[in-house]
This record gives C-alpha cells, sequence and structure tokens, in this order.
C-alpha cells in the first residue's frame, strides 16, 4: 500500500475584482490536476521555478488548503474529502517544515512550550513532566542540546531554528513529511547539516518525504523520484537518475542546462538555455504551457495540452514529442 | 586600478564593536573578474560597501585603504591614487556610478517605483556625463537595447512594477553600465532570481564583461555562480580572506581547511557523492577573539591556533592563505 496517492489534484484560487460587489474576474490555477505517489521511506521531490504551484502542493497536501478538487489518499483515507474538525487524527501522520524558522516559529514561545504544544494536544503524553523527557530526547535528535529548553527562538542561529522547526514536526512520530524548501534560507555549511539530519530522520522514522525545491544539486541529493512542475502541472516525472541523467521535455532540459555547475573547467550548454520568463499563471499560454519559450514547439502545441506520454514504465512526460 | 590594503570596518553596537571587516587586502587589475564567496555575516557586502563609501554610522571604517586609480581629482589630468577610505562624502557622488558602478542583489528596491525608468537611466547620464535630456535619452535606449529589453523605446516610459525581475535586473546593469565605470561591482544580482532566469542574466553579464575593458566584483554565496563567471575567486570567512587565487586553483588545489569544506559541503548535479557538512555554527563577528576565525570549526587546527592568528601569506605566486602550514 502506497504512503500517500494524490490523484487529479487541483487548487484554483479566485481573482476578485469590484469594490461593493466583488466579482470573481479569473481563476490561478496553481495546482491544475497533478497525481504523484509517496512510499514509506522514499522521498519524492518537487521542482520548479518560483510560481510554479509547488508549495501549494505542499500546503494542499497537509490540508492547510483545501483542494477545488482531486483526491488525497493518506493510506486508505481520502483526506481531501474531510472537514477540518475530523483531520485532527491526521495530523500526527501529516507534518510540514516549512521555509523560513523565523517565521513558523512563535518568537513568544520557549523551545519547551512550541514542543510540548503538540504532544500534549495528540494525547502522546500526559503531563508536562513526561513532555520534558520526550523534548530532551527530540532536541538531542536533531543536535540540539536539552537544556536549549528555555530558549526564545531568537537566541537560536538560523540553521539550529530549522533544526527546531524539524523537531516539532517529527514530535508526533509523522508519517509524512512535507519539506517545503528547508534549507533555502540556510548558508551552504549549515544546510548540508539539516540535509544530512534529515535524511538520519527519515531512515530512523522510516518517513514519506516530499521535498520542495528549486535547487536542481540539492533535489538529486535527497530524492527517490522527482516530478518538474510548470505553471501547475507536472511536465515531467520519473525515478531520480533517470530524470537527471536522460531529461526528456524540454523544459527539464532547459532547468538543468541554467543549473550552474561548481566547476570551472564545464561550461553549460547553451544550446539548451530558455529565454523569456514564466507567464503569468492567471494568463496562461494556450495548448502546451510551455509552447512560447520551446524551440521544439509544432502547430499542435499551439492548440492542446500535450496529454501524459509513459516512457519505460516509470518515465512520465507531458510532451508532444514522445508522442 | 584599484588596491585595497588591510580594510578595517567595523559597526559600534552597545555590547561591543562588530568587526565586520577585519583586514581585508586584494588588487584589482584591469581586465580583472574577481568572485567573493562567502556565507552570510562573512563580511563580503560590507567590504564592497566600504569601497563604494556607504557605511554610515554606527559603522566606521577603522583602518586601511582604499587606494582608487583615477584622474576625477587631480588637476593635471594624470591618474593618481585617491583613498576612498578618507574621501568626503560630497566627494563620494563623483565616483559612485562615475567610476564606480554597482548592481545590488533585489533589483525591486534597488529602482525607484515612482519613476519610470526611462527617467532613472536619464538621471544617472545627465548628473554624470554632462548631456542633455534628449542626448541622454537616445544612450539609455541603446544601454536597454544592450541589456536585451525588448522594445526598449516602448520600454523607458516603463514603470518598475510593469517589469518581471529579470527584467528589472537588466534596467539595474543597464544604469550601472550607462556611465562605462572602469570598476563595476555586482552584489549577488542573480539571487533573487529563479534558475532559468539566473542563466539568462549571467550571460549577460559574461557577454557584457567580455566587451568591457573595466574590472568587475561580483560577490556571491553561490560557489557554481563563482566557477562560472570570474577569473579569480576571494573566499571570505568571520570578516577576513581566509584564501585567494585564480579559480582553477580554487577548485581545484584549495589549500585552507574552511574552502575545502565549502566545496565538500555542496551537492552537485554532475556527480553524486555524500555531502560532509561542516560542523558548528558561523561565528558572531561581536567582539571575535584575535585567533582564526574558522578555528572552532576546523578539523585540522592545531595548539598553534589557539595561540596566535595566522597570517596571509602567498604559498606561490597568486595564492594567498590564511593558515599555518601544514
Amino acid at each position: 500500500m502506497k504512503l500517500l496517492r494524490v490523484e487529479n489534484l487541483k487548487k484554483y484560487f479566485p481573482v476578485r475584482q469590484g469594490f461593493f460587489i466583488q466579482k470573481i474576474v479569473a481563476y490561478i490555477k496553481a495546482v491544475d490536476d497533478i497525481s504523484f505517489e509517496v512510499e514509506r521511506g522514499k522521498t519524492f521531490g518537487l521542482v520548479g521555478e518560483s510560481g510554479c504551484g509547488k508549495t501549494t502542493v505542499g500546503k494542499t497536501i497537509i490540508r492547510l488548503l483545501n483542494p477545488t478538487s482531486g483526491r488525497i489518499f493518506l493510506e486508505n483515507d481520502n483526506l481531501a474529502s474531510l472537514k477540518p474538525s475530523e483531520l485532527k487524527p491526521y495530523r500526527t501522520k501529516l507534518q510540514i517544515v516549512f521555509q523560513d524558522p523565523m517565521s513558523s516559529l512563535n518568537p513568544r514561545m520557549t523551545v519547551g512550550q512550541m514542543l510540548s504544544e503538540p504532544l500534549l494536544f495528540h494525547g502522546i503524553v500526559k503531563t508536562r513532566e513526561e513532555a520534558n523527557k520526550v523534548i530532551a530526547e527530540l532536541l538531542k535528535a536533531v543536535g540540539l542540546k536539552p537544556h536549549h529548553i528555555d530558549r526564545y527562538p531568537h537566541q537560536f542561529s538560523g540553521g539550529q531554528r530549522q533544526r527546531l522547526a524539524i523537531a516539532r514536526a517529527i514530535s508526533v512520530k509523522p508519517h509524512l513529511i512535507v519539506l517545503d524548501e528547508p534549507t533555502s534560507a540556510l548558508d551552504v555549511s549549515v544546510q548540508a547539516q539539516i540535509i544530512n539530519l534529515l535524511q538520519r530522520l527519515q531512515e530512523e522514522l522510516n518517513a514519506g518525504y516530499i521535498f520542495i525545491s528549486h535547487d536542481l544539486p540539492l533535489v538529486r541529493y535527497m530524492s527517490d523520484e522527482v516530478a518538474v512542475m510548470y505553471l501547475g502541472k507536472i511536465v515531467e516525472k520519473a525515478p531520480r537518475d533517470e530524470l537527471f541523467d536522460h531529461p526528456l521535455h524540454p523544459y527539464t532540459k532547459a532547468l538543468l542546462a541554467a543549473a550552474p555547475v561548481p566547476d570551472p573547467r564545464k561550461k553549460r550548454d547553451r544550446k539548451d538555455l530558455i529565454g523569456g520568463q514564466v507567464p503569468s499563471p492567471i494568463n496562461r499560454p494556450s495548448g502546451c504551457f510551455f509552447h512560447p519559450r520551446c524551440k521544439f514547439r509544432m502547430p499542435i502545441c499551439e492548440r492542446e495540452y500535450p496529454p501524459t506520454f509513459t516512457l519505460d514504465s516509470s518515465h512520465e512526460v507531458a510532451c508532444y514529442l514522445y508522442r | 586600478m584599484l588596491k585595497v590594503e588591510n580594510l578595517r570596518t567595523y559597526f559600534k553596537q552597545a555590547e561591543g564593536i562588530v568587526k565586520a571587516v577585519n583586514g581585508v587586502s586584494f588588487d584589482l587589475h584591469k581586465g580583472d573578474v574577481l568572485g567573493i564567496v562567502g556565507e552570510t555575516g562573512s563580511g563580503k557586502s560590507v567590504t564592497v560597501k566600504s569601497i563604494m563609501g556607504l557605511i554610515f554610522p554606527p559603522g566606521y571604517i577603522a583602518g586601511g585603504k582604499i587606494l582608487f586609480h583615477t584622474d576625477e581629482f587631480s588637476s593635471n589630468g594624470e591618474r593618481e591614487y585617491v583613498d576612498l577610505a578618507k574621501l568626503p562624502q560630497e566627494d563620494f557622488t563623483r565616483i559612485r556610478g562615475r567610476h564606480i558602478g554597482m548592481i545590488f542583489q533585489d533589483p525591486m528596491t534597488s529602482l525607484d517605483p515612482m519613476y519610470t525608468i526611462g527617467d532613472q537611466i536619464i538621471e544617472t547620464l545627465v548628473w554624470h556625463k554632462n548631456i542633455n535630456e534628449e542626448e541622454a535619452f537616445e544612450r539609455a535606449v541603446q544601454m536597454l537595447e544592450k541589456v536585451g529589453i525588448p522594445k526598449p523605446r516602448e520600454r523607458m516610459g516603463s514603470y518598475p512594477f510593469e517589469l518581471s525581475g529579470g527584467q528589472l535586473q537588466r534596467v539595474v546593469i543597464a544604469i550601472a553600465m550607462s556611465c562605462d565605470p572602469e570598476v563595476l561591482i555586482a552584489d549577488e544580482p542573480t539571487t533573487a532570481l529563479d534558475v532559468t532566469v539566473q542563466a539568462q542574466i549571467l550571460e549577460l553579464i559574461k557577454d557584457l564583461i567580455a566587451q568591457y575593458d573595466g574590472s568587475v566584483i561580483f560577490i556571491t554565496h553561490d560557489l557554481a555562480v563563482i566557477a562560472e563567471i570570474s577569473s579569480s575567486i576571494m573566499v571570505m570567512y568571520g570578516g577576513m580572506q581566509v584564501e585567494m587565487a585564480d579559480t582553477q586553483t580554487i577548485f581545484e588545489d584549495p589549500l585552507h581547511p574552511y574552502t575545502i569544506a565549502l566545496l565538500n559541503s555542496i551537492p552537485r548535479l554532475d556527480e553524486s557523492r555524500e555531502l560532509n557538512p561542516i560542523p558548528g555554527q558561523p561565528p558572531t563577528m561581536l567582539n571575535p577573539p584575535e585567533v582564526c576565525p574558522f578555528l572552532p570549526r576546523c578539523n585540522r587546527a592545531s595548539e598553534k591556533c589557539e595561540k596566535e592568528m595566522p597570517r596571509l601569506i602567498e604559498v606561490e605566486p597568486g595564492h594567498w592563505v590564511r593558515c599555518f602550514p601544514k
């Protein structure tokens, strides 16, 4: 049984206009009909540029946002159809770590307060004394010291704060953790610490990860399977090495060509680079959303959005080149 | 063109003195593209802000020289060295923009939202070049065309909010290059941009550098970006330069433990390997002890390191390291 199965998930945000009577004039299709699966102990990487909807996917899966349509199966239960009040038991199974720990941690709560809250709320421990014992272990697990329990977030560095956010996420022993750019606010030397910590915790918890990032080398390092998003849709999905070594979609190729390599001898391949920028999600191009920037566009690309073609049983690509 | 000698920039705080830049020296020659890499708080931005005269109280330049080779202040038209560290603020307007151009990280905050981009380029040209507005308008259109803005004549009347981040960064580059500065300083110019747009801007900067006969200081925290663009690299840590060499040497034969550790801690697209993080946290710059700032995180530290500060030594021609030899 798969840990998480997302089927035809859609999330539209209405665009309202008018002063007294607000009319919905358009929809931003932040997530537009995407499907994927995550297994326990595995990492599913989601890459894309800003505005492609990757963060909205993460927030919708943990039901911080209500999906417009589609199904989100966690083990066997469809989260998409549950009322907010019915979600409480699932909160221990699903957790999220956000990008900026300074805004995801309450500045007025000590470490002890913020970490005991989920434990007491979900009845994992009964008393504060018990909670303190568990917290001491949690802090050790993420590489902090037990005496940090009375400190406030501002007394920590960026990397340590992200460790706290991770400690809070793992405190309820979740089955699935959404990691939304967990290291992009951190320095490189600290980023590697957090990445190694996340990998160790994944082994210990046997948790499934959804790793959202715009950093291609990092996604390659972390993930087992990777999906590339463009304007709300998954354009390509494949096992990690397959995607990075044999990219098929012109957008994936462009992303890989654009990523600089830390080696002065290697020069980037200019032929795969693309011009222009990501169009506005309110006003997506007709047909394939990528066709205005694509070098291989055919007449059909301007008319119809390509269906998903499956190659070699596991490599999915939404592009007419592979029909 | 530019000679920085033992620059120290400090900030006075209630708790003590923050030594943001603590003894940085380098020479910038014509045609050089010097990359400065370092993490948050390593002093890379403060170094260039000191050069630009953009240090304001409680910050101050505590010591050192910034010698700039220019004819701006000479009476006989010959170039001479001017110490920018001692230059009064009112004279800096003759240097900034005219002789040293600067590109900042976030184009949305470096442009004025209330003026059209045309006005902002024209203002720079009229102020520094003593030309009239019509001439300046034509020059501005040319500049926009050069940095790859489509329909430049129409874009002159656009306000910053009408353009995307990548386009705005192109405008900022156009402004910085409009007066043909001898030195161009780019402070994380691509950090706020998406990967595909970042690649476009990097290609643009590379093309402009190839045509341009000045020199460039390029600041970034991204080793991959710096590998692509610079001819030499200065690695900064804790307000000091820990290593300086040409780009090839830094990547293939790094000597300082921090440079080596930094290269081992980044994931790479082209090869899979274990990540080796650097243990510990970056140092605080408040009242730092007189020892190597990397000491608490160093895997090669010896007793000698706890007693004295290593000096910056030239181990081979052009390769400088601040570490005791093995």
